[in-house]
C-alpha cells in the first residue's frame, strides 16, 4: 500500500513536524518500500488470535506523590528552554492556529 | 600482566584487589586510551575526566579501609547517551536534547553507584537509538576500531567500539532490536539482552517501550554475567520489572547432552558466505563437545522483522511525542504553539526519527489500526507461542547474530530498509521478550562474526552459563 502526498502531509501535521518540498518526497520514497514489507502480515490468519496471552506480570504502586530533591528540581528548571524565575514560559496556547 | 588498559572486569578486579594497581592508575590509562584513540573513532561524546577521577579515588580509599563494595567497584564503565546520570548531558545522540542535562540517575546508575562503578563518560548512537550503524547521531557517525572505514553497528556503537578498542572495560548499551547484539558482532565483543523485565528501564529514554532492554557490553560471558547481576531486580520505579528469582550462572561446565535448537529458517538463505563459514564452524565445535544440534522449525520467524516494524514505530510515534521543545531540549520559539512545535521537532529531530514517527502514526490511525497495529500484536502472539513450544524440545536456539560482517559507512544510509534488515536475527528475540546473547566465533578478514544464542524466558542464567562453556571452548 502506498501513501500519498496528502496522507503524508496529514501525518506530518498529526506528529507536529514540519516537513520541506524535499523532505516530503524521501519520505515517500522511504516509507513504501517499508509499507510494502509489512505488508507480508497481512497474509498471517491470525483468526482467534488474542493480541497478547503471557499473563499480566506489571506491578502497580500506589499513585503517591513523592516529591525530589532539591537538586532534581534545581536540574528540571535549569532544562527548561525559557522561563520567568522558576516558571516555565511557553508560546500562546490560544493564539489562532496555522490551517 | 596484561596492560592497564587491556582488563576485564574479573582481571582487574584482582589486579584491584591484590592491589596490583589502584583504580586511579586503572581510571587514568582508560583516560588515557581514549584520548589516544578516541579522535579517530569517535565512541564517546562526552568524556568525565575529572567525575571519573574523583570515583575512582574515592573507591581507592575504600578498599584501602577494607570497605570495598565487590567485584565492580573502582571499575571503569561506558555508559550509552541514552541513560541518565544526574547532572551530566543525556543527548540520546538527538541534536534535540543537546544541552540536556540529566535531573536524576536511571536505576541501573543507581545500582551500579552502589556496586562503587566509575563512569568513564556517555558513548555515542543512533538517534535515540535507532539505526544499526550509528551513522544515525546527530553528532557524527562513530567508526569500527577494527576497520576505521566500517560502521561499528548499531545503536549501541559507541559503546561496542569502546569496549572493543580498550577505551572501557565494559560499557552498557540498550536494545529494542539487536542494538547491543549487533554492534557486538561487529565489534568482536560479548553482548547481551536481557529477559524483558529483568532490568529497570527507568532513566533509559524510551524508545519502544514494551521491546527496549539495558544491557552489558563486554570482553567475556562472565563480565556479562557480573553486570547483569549488579543491575537486575524488580524497581518500583518500572512496572513492567519482573522478579525472576535467583538466578544460577554456573549451570553447566559442559556442552554435553546439552539441545542445541538450528532454526532451518535462519540458517538458510540470507547471510554471507564469511558468516555461514565460521557460524557453522561453531556449531560444529559445539557438536564435537557433546551438544546434540537439532534442526528445529520456527514458525513466524521471517514475520518478527515485520511486526517489529509496525510496533516498534507505533511505540516511537508516542514516546517521541515529549521532545516538542516546551519543557526541556532546544525550542524554535515562534508565536503561536503549534508553530513551536512543528519548528523545534523538525529542526532538531532527524530524518530516521521522523521518518518512524510518520509510520507509527499511519499505522495507529483511524482505518489502518486493526490492519497493522491489531495484525501485528496477534502475529507476536504467533511468534511468542513459536519459541515457546521450541524450547519445549530444545535448551537453546543458536542462530548467526548478524547477516554479513561490519558493512561500509555510508553504504546502507540511503535505503532504511536494507538497514531494517541487518536485525532479521536479533528482532524475534525482543519480539519474544526472550533472553540472547552474542558471542565472537572468529573473524573474517578482520572482521568479526558473532553467534547469537538464545534462551527461555527468565533464563538468563543458564543461557549466560551455556555461552560461557561455548566461549571457553571456542577460543
Amino acid at each position: 500500500m502506498a501513501l500519498t502526498r496528502e496522507e503524508i502531509v496529514r501525518l506530518a501535521e498529526l506528529s507536529r513536524l514540519a516537513l520541506s518540498e524535499e523532505e516530503m518526497k524521501r519520505m515517500e520514497q522511504t516509507i513504501d518500500p517499508i509499507l510494502a514489507y509489512v505488508g507480508r502480515l497481512s497474509h498471517i490468519d491470525t483468526s482467534g488470535v488474542p493480541e497478547t496471552d503471557s499473563p499480566v506480570l506489571m506491578q502497580l504502586r500506589q499513585d503517591i506523590v513523592a516529591g525530589s530533591s532539591e537538586e532534581e528540581r534545581a536540574a528540571i528548571l535549569a532544562n527548561f528552554p525559557d522561563k520567568v524565575g522558576t516558571v516555565l514560559r511557553v508560546p500562546g496556547v490560544f493564539e489562532k492556529p496555522k490551517g | 600482566m596484561a596492560h592497564l588498559f587491556e582488563q576485564t572486569i574479573r582481571s582487574a578486579a584482582d589486579g584491584l584487589a591484590s592491589k596490583a594497581f589502584s583504580s586511579m592508575e586503572l581510571t587514568k590509562a582508560y583516560l588515557a586510551q581514549i584520548r589516544g584513540l578516541d579522535l579517530g573513532i569517535h565512541a564517546y561524546l562526552d568524556v568525565y575526566d575529572g567525575t571519573a577521577m574523583d570515583q575512582a579515588h574515592a573507591s581507592d580509599e575504600r578498599r584501602a579501609l577494607g570497605k570495598s563494595f565487590g567485584v565492580l567497584d573502582g571499575i571503569p564503565l561506558a555508559i550509552k547517551d541514552n541513560i541518565l546520570i544526574q547532572d551530566h548531558r543525556a543527548t540520546g545522540g538527538s541534536q534535540i536534547l543537546a544541552n540536556y542535562r540529566a535531573p536524576y540517575d536511571a536505576t541501573v546508575i543507581t545500582h551500579l553507584r552502589a556496586a562503587g562503578s566509575v563512569f568513564l563518560g556517555k558513548t555515542n548512537m543512533d538517534e535515540f537509538a535507532m539505526g544499526s550503524s550509528t551513522e544515525r547521531s546527530a553528532f557524527g557517525p562513530t567508526k569500527n576500531p577494527r576497520d576505521l572505514e566500517r560502521v561499528p553497528g548499531g545503536s549501541s556503537g559507541g559503546s561496542a567500539a569502546a569496549v572493543a578498542a580498550d577505551m572501557a572495560i565494559a560499557a552498557l548499551g540498550s536494545d529494542t532490536g539487536g542494538s547491543i547484539r549487533q554492534p557486538a558482532a561487529f565489534c568482536g565483543i560479548v553482548g547481551f539482552k536481557p529477559s524483558y523485565g529483568s532490568i529497570s528501564r527507568s532513566g533509559l529514554m524510551a524508545m519502544a517501550s514494551s521491546l527496549d532492554q539495558i544491557g552489558p557490553m563486554t570482553k567475556t560471558v562472565e563480565d556479562a554475567a557480573v553486570l547483569f547481576e549488579a543491575m537486575r531486580g524488580v524497581d518500583p520505579l518500572d512496572q513492567t520489572t519482573v522478579d525472576f528469582g535467583t538466578v544460577e550462572y554456573a549451570t553447566r561446565t559442559d556442552l554435553k547432552g546439552l539441545r542445541v535448537g538450528v532454526p532451518r529458517q535462519a540458517w538458510g538463505e540470507g547471510m554471507t558466505l564469511a558468516v555461514r563459514e565460521h557460524t557453522e564452524a561453531a556449531l560444529e565445535t559445539m557438536k564435537q563437545a557433546g551438544a546434540e544440534l537439532v534442526e528445529i522449525d520456527l514458525p513466524y520467524a521471517d514475520e518478527a522483522l515485520a511486526v517489529y516494524y509496525v510496533l516498534m514505530p507505533c511505540e516511537v510515534s508516542t514516546n517521541l511525542s515529549r521532545f516538542d521543545g516546551i519543557r526541556y531540549g532546544q525550542r524554535e520559539a515562534r508565536l503561536t504553539l503549534l508553530d513551536t512545535y512543528l519548528d523545534s521537532r523538525a529542526e532538531h529531530l532527524g530524518e530516521e526519527a521522523r521518518r518512524r514517527i510518520i509510520l507509527g502514526t499511519y499505522a495507529l490511525s483511524k482505518g489502518y489500526y486493526d490492519a497493522y497495529y491489531r495484525q501485528a500484536r496477534k502475529v507476536q502472539t504467533l511468534i511468542r507461542r513459536a519459541y515457546a513450544a521450541a524450547f519445549e524440545d530444545v535448551d537453546v536456539i543458536v542462530t548467526p547474530t548478524t547477516p554479513s560482517t561490519a558493512f561500509k559507512l555510508g553504504e546502507k544510509l540511503s535505503d532504511p530498509l536494507a538497514m531494517y534488515l541487518e536485525d532479521v536475527y536479533t528482532v524475534g528475540v525482543n519480539v519474544a521478550g526472550l533472553p540472547a546473547i552474542s558471542v565472537p566465533c572468529g573473524a573474517h578478514e578482520g572482521l568479526p562474526v558473532g553467534l547469537h544464542f538464545i534462551g527461555k524466558m527468565g533464563g538468563d542464567g543458564a543461557l549466560l552459563s551455556t555461552a560461557r562453556v561455548f566461549e571457553h571452548i571456542a577460543s
